[in-house]
C-alpha cells in the first residue's frame, strides 16, 4: 500500500516538476531569443518555414496580439483545471494517504500540452527564477560551458518594435510546437523486479533514456546497460539501439499488450567493440576468444568502422529456418551480407551470383527469441527473430531462424546489427563509453553523479542520429541542477545509494505549492523534482528515489481484488473538473458509478484524427496490472484533450483511493 | 576546381572531362570485354602492372601504346567530394567497370541497387556541368526561392517543416483505380474502387457516393513497402502495398490504368511511407522521377538502336546497366520494374550523393579490394591464390575460392624477397612464418602491393580535411625492392 502511494506521489511530483520545467522554458525562450543557441536552432527549422512565418508576419500587431489572446484564453482555461484538480487532488491525498491506489499505479499516458503554462504565470517567475543557463554554468572543467549571450546592442526604437514582433511570433510558433510534443510516461522494470515510471518524450533517443535512468538508480553507468524490449506473446526480446527515438518505438505496441521495457546491463550490446577480435578475426566454426592488444583492437575497429564503408564480419553457417506455418525446421546455409541475409539454393554454390536473397535489413529489427525449443520446437534455444517493428502478433511475415550454439547466435546477431546499423553503433558505444567515464570520473571526485550527466547533455551536442537537444530539454536539467545544488549545501553529499539523495520539501512548503494559485516561491522550490505531496514527506523519505530496493513491485495478485474501473471514467467531462462528492468516500467498495455519466468528449479533439483510438475504455483492471510495462497513448490534440487525459488518470486513481479505503 | 586546373583552357578541359562520368557502355561492349571468369585469371590482369620505381621508357612503352589508369591500392582516405571530383567520378569508373565486367562478384539484389544507382548517375551527368561551383549545391530555382531562403534565414525560422504542412492545405488524391486484396483461398481479381489519398493514409470505398460513410479497408501507409509493378508492354501498371500492422502485413494492389495516374499514386505511396504527405515539395519530383523512367524505359523498348543523347544507349532496356551474367538471366522487361523499384529509393540522391553511394556499395562487397596473385606456398604441391587486401593476407583454396587463412598486416613483422628464385618470406607477430613463390605474376609486383598497404598503413588516423602531404620517399623505399637500395 505504501509503495503505491509512493507510485502516486512520485507520478504527481514529476508532473509538477514537468510543469515547473515548462514554465522555465518559456520563460527562457523569451529571453533567449537572441542567443546563438536558439539561432543555430532557427537555421535547422528554417526549411519550410518560409510561408508560416510569413502569414505571421503579414498580420497586424493588433491581429498578432488577438492571436496571443486566444492561446492565452484557451491557457487559462487549462490551467484552472490543473489547478483545480491539483487542489482536488491534493485535498484528498492529505485526508486517505493511507489508502491503496492500486488504480493509479497503472501507467498514465497522455499528450501534454507544454506551451499552456507559463504564459500566465511568468510574470512572477522572472523575479524569482535566475534563468537555468546560469544554473548551468556551474564549473564543470570537462565541459564546454553554455554559449554567453550576446552582448544586446542597443536598438532604434524602429528595431525595437520589429523586434517585438518578430519575439512575438517566434512565440507563438514555439507554442505551436511544443503543443505538439507527445509525450509518454513509461514503466521500466528494473532488475531487482521493481519499477521506475519515467516520462519520455517523443525526442528522445535510448541514450537520454538512459542518462535519465542513471540519474534515478545511481548505478554505474556503465556501457552494459540498456534498455530492453520484452515480447512476452512472441517470446523474443531485444535491446534499444542507443539512437533508437524511444516512443517511436512504443507507439507500436498494442493498447493492450504485454511487452515490458528492462533497464539491465547486457555484455552482448557492445561486445564487438570491446573484443573486435572475436567477431572480425575469428576462426571459422571456431568460438575461443582470442586475446588482442588494445591497440590492436582500436586499429580493427578504426579500419572496421572509420573506412568510407562499414566492414560486416563474414558470417557463413548452416542455420535452421522454420517453414512458414509449419513446425519444421529446414537447414540451409546462410551467408551475412551488408546488403542482407542470402542463402544459398539447393545445388547452388555459394559464389555471389548464385546466392538466394533471404531478408535485407531495411524494415527489420533483430530479437532474441527465448525459449523456442518448447514454443515452436526449434532445434536449439539459440534463436533469432527477424520481424518488422509494428508487428506484434504471430504472423507468417516473422522470420525465425536457429543457431547451433550460443556463440554463433552471438555473433549473427552481432553481424546483422552491424551491417542495419552500421557506423551509428560504434559512435553509440563511443558516447556510452564516455557517459561511463565521466561518471567514474565524478565519482572518483566526490561529486554526485546527476551533476555529470546534467553537464554532459546540456551541452547540446548533436546525438547520434543528428537530433539537436531542444532547449527545453536543456531546461528540464535545471531541476536536477538545483537538487544537487541542494544536495551540496547540507554537506552530506553521500554517494552510496542507501542515502537520500534528495532531499524533499519540508510539509509546509509543498503544501503551499499545492494551492492555486501557485505562489513565486513555488517555482523557485520547484525545481527539486522529487515527490512534495505533503502527506507523504515522512514517508516517502524512507524511499528513497536512489534505491530502487524500495520500490518493490506490488504483488502481482493484489490488482485483482480490484473490479474493473467503470469504462465511463475515462471519460471526463470537457469544461470542468467537478470537486468528488463527498459522499463518496463513504461510499461502499462496489465502486459503483459515483458520478453521473459525463458527456462525450469534445469533437474536435476526437473527430480531427485519423486514428481512432482516442479514448478508447482500457482493459480491465485485472490485466492492466500484469501489464505493468504497457504505454497507452493519446492522439489528441486539442488542449483540453490533452489537458483532460490526464486529469481523467488523476480521477480515476483518486475515485479507486475511495473505493479501497471504504472497502 | 583545384587551383592547378585552373592554369590553362586545356587542364580546364581535362578536368572537365575527368570529373564527369561517360556515357553508358553499349551491351555489346560490355559482352565483347574480356571478362575474368576464375581467380587465376583475375590473378594474371595483376601482372600486368607497371613497375613504379622505373620510367616508361625503361619498361618499353612505346609512343601511341595505350596504358590504363587505375588505381592500385583500394584504401581511399579522405574521400571529400568538394576537393576530389575528379577521384571521386574516376573511382566510380572502376568501380563500374569492375562490376560490369564481373572483377567484383555481387548478388542479384546488389547488382539491382547498382544499376539504378549508374541510371541515376548517368541522367544527372547529363545535367551537370562540374566545373559550375555551385554545381552540386541544393539548386535554388530561381530568384524568388533564393530570396525566399534568405528571407527565412534572416528572419529565422523556428517551425519545424511538419508544423508548415498542417497549416498548408494538404493536396488529396480522388481516383477510381482497380483494388485486388490478396487473401488466402481467393481469386486473383481487381475490383473497381473508388479511392482517397488523404495525408498518409489510403481509404477504399465501394463507390464516390459511399465516400462519406465507413471505408471498406483503410491503411495507413507509413513504413510501409511500396514494391511497383510494371509492366509497359503489357500496359500494366500496378502498385503492390505492403503495409505492417500489428497483426502482420495487409497486402494490398493498386492498378492504374496510365503512366500519368500511376505517377501521380506511387508519388504519393512512396511519400507516404517514408511519413510525408503530397504537401511535401518532393512530391512533384517524385511524381516527374517516375514518368521520366518509364518514358525513357518506353522510348528503349519501341526504338531501337539509336545513338540518342539519353542515358539509355540503345534498345534493350536497362540491361546495358547490368553485367553480362544478369544479362544474360534476365529479359530486359523483368529487369525493369526491378530498376525502377530500386531507382525510386535512390533518386533523390544528388549527384554526388549518388556517387558516393556507388563507392560505399562497392566496398561494402565481400570481394572488395583483394588484388589476387597464384602463389605456391612453401611445402605444398599445388597452386594457391594468395589475396591482398588493405589491412590482410588471404590464403585462398584455388579450386573452391574459401579463404583458408588470413593475416593481418598489423602483426606483419618483417618481409623478404628473394628477387632471383622469386620467393617472397613473411614474418608475422608470434613466429608465424610464410614462404612462397609467385607464379602469375613478378616478384616485383606483389612487392609493390605489401610495401604500398604497408606505406598507407604508417598514415595517420584521417581526420578532416585533407591529410598530411604523404612521405614520398618512404613510399619509394617500401616499394622500390631492391633498386631502391
Amino acid at each position: 500500500m505504501e509503495q503505491t502511494s509512493d507510485e502516486i506521489d512520485e507520478m504527481f511530483s514529476n508532473l509538477l516538476g514537468e510543469m515547473d520545467m515548462l514554465t522555465q522554458s518559456l520563460e527562457v525562450e523569451t529571453f533567449q531569443l537572441s542567443s546563438p543557441k536558439e539561432s543555430t536552432k532557427e537555421f535547422n527549422f528554417s526549411v519550410g518555414f518560409k510561408d508560416l512565418n510569413e502569414s505571421l508576419s503579414t498580420l497586424e500587431d493588433k491581429d498578432l496580439d488577438a492571436l496571443m489572446a486566444d492561446l492565452v484564453a484557451d491557457i487559462n482555461e487549462a490551467e484552472q483545471k490543473t489547478l483545480q484538480a491539483q487542489k482536488t487532488t491534493s485535498d484528498h491525498q492529505q485526508k486517505k494517504a493511507t489508502e491503496s491506489l492500486m488504480g493509479f499505479e497503472t501507467i498514465a499516458s497522455y499528450e501534454y500540452k507544454t506551451s499552456t503554462h507559463g504564459i500566465t504565470t511568468s510574470g512572477p517567475v522572472e523575479d524569482v527564477l535566475p534563468p537555468p543557463p546560469l544554473e548551468s554554468e556551474l564549473d564543470f572543467p570537462l565541459l564546454p560551458p553554455p554559449p554567453p549571450p550576446p552582448a544586446p546592442e542597443p536598438l532604434t526604437q524602429e528595431q525595437q518594435e520589429a523586434q517585438a514582433k518578430t519575439d512575438k511570433i517566434k512565440l507563438a510558433l514555439e507554442k505551436l510546437k511544443e503543443a505538439k510534443v507527445k509525450k509518454l510516461v513509461v514503466k521500466v522494470h528494473m532488475n531487482d523486479n521493481s519499477t521506475k515510471s519515467l516520462m519520455v518524450d517523443e525526442r528522445q533517443v535510448a541514450r537520454d533514456v538512459l542518462d535519465n535512468l542513471f540519474e534515478k538508480t545511481h548505478c554505474d553507468c556503465k556501457v552494459d546497460w540498456c534498455l530492453y524490449e520484452v515480447y512476452p506473446e512472441l517470446q523474443i526480446e531485444r535491446f534499444f539501439e542507443d539512437h533508437e527515438n524511444v516512443v517511436e518505438v512504443l507507439s507500436d505496441w498494442t493498447r493492450d499488450s504485454e511487452n515490458k521495457m528492462l533497464f539491465l546491463e547486457k555484455n552482448e550490446k557492445y561486445a564487438v567493440f570491446k573484443n573486435p577480435q572475436n567477431f572480425y578475426l575469428a576462426n571459422k566454426g571456431k568460438n575461443e576468444s582470442k586475446e588482442m592488444n588494445e591497440k590492436n583492437k582500436e586499429a580493427l575497429l578504426e579500419e572496421s568502422f572509420c573506412g568510407a564503408s562499414v566492414i560486416v564480419p563474414e558470417l557463413e553457417a548452416a542455420l535452421y529456418l522454420k517453414e512458414d506455418g509449419k513446425k519444421s525446421w529446414k537447414r540451409r546455409y546462410f551467408l551475412l551480407r551488408a546488403s542482407g541475409i542470402y542463402y544459398v539454393p539447393k545445388g547452388k554454390t555459394k559464389t555471389s551470383r548464385d546466392l538466394a536473397c533471404f531478408i535485407q535489413f531495411e524494415n527489420v529489427n533483430i530479437y532474441y527469441g527465448t525459449q523456442y525449443r518448447v514454443k515452436y520446437k526449434a532445434p536449439t534455444d539459440h534463436c533469432f527473430v527477424l520481424k518488422h517493428p509494428q508487428i506484434q502478433k504471430e504472423s507468417q511475415y516473422i522470420k525465425y531462424l536457429c543457431c547451433d550454439d550460443q556463440w554463433t547466435l552471438h555473433q549473427w546477431v552481432t553481424g546483422i546489427r552491424i551491417a542495419k546499423y552500421g557506423k551509428t553503433l560504434y559512435d553509440n558505444y563511443k558516447r556510452a563509453v564516455q557517459r561511463a567515464g565521466l561518471a567514474a570520473r565524478w565519482t572518483s571526485l566526490g561529486i554526485v553523479e546527476p551533476a555529470v550527466s546534467t553537464g554532459s547533455s546540456s551541452t547540446g551536442a548533436a546525438q547520434a542520429n543528428g537530433q539537436i537537444h531542444h532547449a527545453s530539454k536543456e531546461f528540464s536539467e535545471a531541476p536536477k541542477q538545483a537538487e544537487i545544488a541542494k544536495e551540496k549545501r547540507p554537506n552530506v553529499v553521500n554517494n552510496s545509494s542507501s542515502a537520500q539523495p534528495v532531499i524533499r520539501p519540508q510539509k509546509p512548503e509543498a503544501k503551499q505549492a499545492l494551492q492555486p494559485p501557485p505562489p513565486p516561491q513555488r517555482r523557485s522550490s520547484a525545481t527539486v523534482s522529487s515527490p512534495c505531496l505533503p502527506s507523504k514527506a515522512k514517508r516517502g523519505s524512507t524511499a528513497s528515489l536512489s534505491d530502487p530496493i524500495s520500490f518493490p513491485a506490488p504483488p502481482p495478485d493484489m490488482g485483482s481484488d480490484l473490479p474493473p474501473p467503470p469504462p465511463d471514467f475515462y471519460e471526463p467531462p470537457p469544461d470542468f473538473v467537478p470537486p468528488p462528492p463527498p459522499s463518496f468516500s463513504n461510499s461502499t467498495g462496489d465502486l459503483a458509478p459515483p458520478l453521473p455519466p459525463p458527456p462525450p468528449p469534445p469533437p474536435a479533439s476526437v473527430t480531427s484524427k485519423p486514428l481512432p483510438l482516442t479514448r478508447k475504455p482500457g482493459p480491465p483492471a485485472p490485466k492492466r496490472q500484469e501489464n505493468t510495462g504497457q504505454v497507452g497513448e493519446t492522439k489528441s490534440t486539442g488542449v483540453e484533450g490533452g489537458q483532460l487525459d490526464f486529469m481523467s488518470d488523476l480521477r480515476k486513481a483518486l475515485n479507486k483511493k475511495r473505493g479501497d479505503n471504504t472497502s | 576546381m583545384p587551383p592547378h586546373f585552373s592554369d590553362s583552357p586545356e587542364a580546364t578541359a581535362c578536368y572537365r572531362m575527368l570529373s564527369l562520368s561517360q556515357a553508358g557502355p553499349s551491351p555489346e561492349t560490355v559482352m565483347k570485354s574480356p571478362r575474368p571468369g576464375s581467380l587465376v585469371e583475375k590473378g594474371q590482369i595483376n601482372s600486368r602492372w607497371l613497375d613504379s620505381s622505373l620510367s616508361l621508357m625503361t619498361q618499353d612503352v612505346q609512343k601511341d601504346d595505350e596504358l590504363w589508369l587505375r588505381f592500385k591500392y583500394y584504401t581511399f582516405f579522405d574521400l571529400d567530394p568538394q576537393y576530389d571530383t575528379v577521384r571521386m567520378t574516376q573511382l566510380y569508373e572502376q568501380a563500374r567497370w569492375a562490376l560490369l565486367l564481373e572483377e567484383t562478384d555481387c548478388t542479384e539484389e546488389e547488382t539491382v541497387l547498382f544499376a539504378a544507382l549508374q541510371y541515376h548517375i548517368e541522367k544527372l551527368s547529363l545535367s551537370t556541368d562540374p566545373t559550375d561551383p555551385s554545381g552540386d549545391a541544393p539548386t535554388l530555382d530561381d530568384l524568388d526561392s533564393a530570396l525566399s531562403s534568405l528571407e527565412v534565414k534572416l528572419e529565422g525560422g523556428t517551425a519545424p517543416t511538419d508544423m508548415l504542412e498542417n497549416l498548408t492545405a494538404i493536396p488529396e488524391l480522388r481516383e477510381t483505380l482497380r483494388v485486388f486484396r490478396p487473401r488466402k483461398l481467393t481469386l486473383k481479381g481487381f475490383k473497381p474502387h473508388w479511392v482517397v489519398f488523404k495525408e498518409t493514409s489510403l481509404s477504399c470505398y465501394r463507390s464516390p457516393e459511399e465516400a462519406l460513410g465507413e471505408p471498406v479497408q483503410q491503411l495507413n501507409l507509413k513504413g510501409c513497402e511500396v514494391v511497383p509493378d510494371v509492366n509497359l508492354s503489357g500496359g500494366k501498371f500496378c502498385i503492390k502495398l505492403l503495409v505492417p500492422s500489428r497483426e502482420g502485413m495487409s497486402e494490398v494492389h493498386l492498378r492504374c490504368e496510365d503512366e500519368k495516374q500511376y505517377a501521380r499514386w506511387m508519388g504519393a505511396c512512396r511519400l507516404a511511407a517514408r511519413g510525408r504527405t503530397m504537401a511535401d515539395s518532393t512530391y512533384r519530383a517524385e511524381v516527374q522521377n517516375i514518368l521520366t523512367f518509364l518514358q525513357q524505359q518506353r522510348a528503349g523498348s519501341t526504338s531501337g538502336p539509336t545513338p540518342s543523347p539519353s542515358p539509355a544507349p540503345d534498345g534493350a532496356g536497362p540491361t546495358w546497366l547490368f553485367p553480362p551474367r544478369y544479362q544474360k538471366r534476365f529479359k530486359p522487361k523483368q529487369l525493369t520494374p526491378r530498376v525502377l523499384e530500386a531507382y525510386q529509393n535512390v533518386a533523390q540522391l544528388s549527384l554526388t550523393e549518388a556517387k558516393m553511394r556507388f563507392l560505399k556499395a562497392w566496398q561494402a562487397l565481400p570481394d572488395f579490394g583483394i588484388t589476387y596473385f597464384v602463389v605456391r606456398f612453401k611445402g605444398s604441391r599445388r597452386d594457391e591464390v594468395l589475396g591482398i587486401a588493405p589491412g590482410r593476407l588471404l590464403r585462398i583454396d584455388l579450386a573452391v575460392g574459401d579463404v583458408v587463412k588470413t593475416w593481418r598486416f598489423s602483426s606483419m613483422r618483417q618481409w623478404n624477397v628473394n628477387w632471383d628464385s622469386r620467393q617472397v618470406a613473411i614474418e608475422f607477430d608470434e613466429h608465424i612464418n610464410v614462404a612462397f613463390a609467385v607464379v602469375s605474376a613478378g616478384c616485383k609486383v606483389l612487392h609493390e602491393f605489401l610495401g604500398g598497404y604497408i606505406f598507407l598503413s604508417t598514415r595517420a588516423r584521417p581526420g578532416p580535411g585533407p591529410g598530411p602531404v604523404p612521405d614520398e620517399q618512404l613510399f619509394h623505399k617500401l616499394t622500390g625492392g631492391h633498386e631502391a637500395l
